[in-house]
């Protein structure tokens, strides 16, 4: 189940760490 | 009305087809009978292919290709395309890694120099080409002119990546989902999480895209303020 639980992390932590990127920027007024 | 609903229920709707994906990809649904567990990947992995090369890069095309049409020319294609290949890039990126966390078990390597995997790599160095191609030129039209036909010529290499399983002999599998001859071969909760899977992460590109889109105008409204404020500076100091 190793890989199983680091292939979901990868995919929907690094969306979810992009989607924050997006909104911190944002917030910053940098793009 | 009906474009305020969809724009409103676009986040919303995303959010529950991710959680769903999440929760019947490692609870309801069955092991695989060779893959065992592994097989839980499948929610994952060709999905976010799938949007990595389809719909992300397939989007930054279109608008790039609408971009150079004269009747269709704005700054606003041009800012889709670029919006939409950053997308891309964390989609590639995701690929490749999810690519890997499943070749390490089934093949037992983490990385091969199989064709599909090289040319979806080279894909990925492109689309960060395109990004630094965008940052190397300072004129907004000409920028824009030269990374639309960059983006368009990059788009070649996607169906050199959809027909590598077939023009050559590769460590990655063929066509699983549906075969040349349309016959679906996942069923029942496979199938089923499967299709949320690939609606989930298609709306959550379209989300993401509108988010970074509307951060990209921001940007250039800040930036064009910046300036406007510079110059009245320098006006009271007299310099003009």
């Amino acid at each position: 189940m190793g890989y199983v639980a680091a292939g979901y992390a990868f995919a929907f932590g690094g969306l979810a760490l992009y989607a924050l990127s997006i909104w911190w920027r944002g917030r910053r007024g940098h793009g | 009305m009906m474009k305020q609903l969809s724009q409103r229920l676009l986040g919303p709707v995303t959010l529950v087809l991710l959680a769903l994906t999440f929760w019947l990809g490692l609870w309801i649904t069955p092991p695989d009978k060779i893959q065992g567990n592994l097989v839980r990947l499948l929610y994952v992995h060709p999905a976010v292919a799938w949007v990595a090369l389809y719909v992300s890069f397939g989007t930054a095309t279109i608008a790039s290709a609408l971009y150079l049409w004269k009747r269709t020319r704005s700054f606003v294609v041009d800012r889709i395309a670029y919006c939409a290949m950053e997308v891309s890039v964390v989609f590639i990126g995701l690929t490749l890694i999810t690519g890997s966390i499943w070749g390490r078990p089934t093949w037992g390597v983490w990385w091969a120099w199989d064709a599909r995997l090289t040319s979806t790599a080279i894909l990925g160095v492109l689309a960060l080409g395109y990004l630094a191609l965008r940052r190397a030129n300072d004129d907004p039209a000409l920028r824009a002119r030269r990374s639309a036909v960059f983006a368009i010529l990059s788009a070649i290499n996607v169906p050199i990546i959809h027909f590598s399983v077939q023009w050559w002999k590769t460590l990655h599998q063929g066509a699983t989902v549906f075969t040349s001859t349309r016959t679906l071969l996942v069923h029942g909760s496979m199938a089923w999480t499967l299709l949320i899977s690939f609606l989930g992460f298609t709306l959550l590109f379209f989300w993401l895209l509108r988010a970074r889109y509307r951060l990209e105008v921001q940007r250039e409204t800040m930036t064009s303020a910046t300036l406007d404020e510079a110059l009245a500076s320098r006006r009271s100091e007299g310099a003009f």
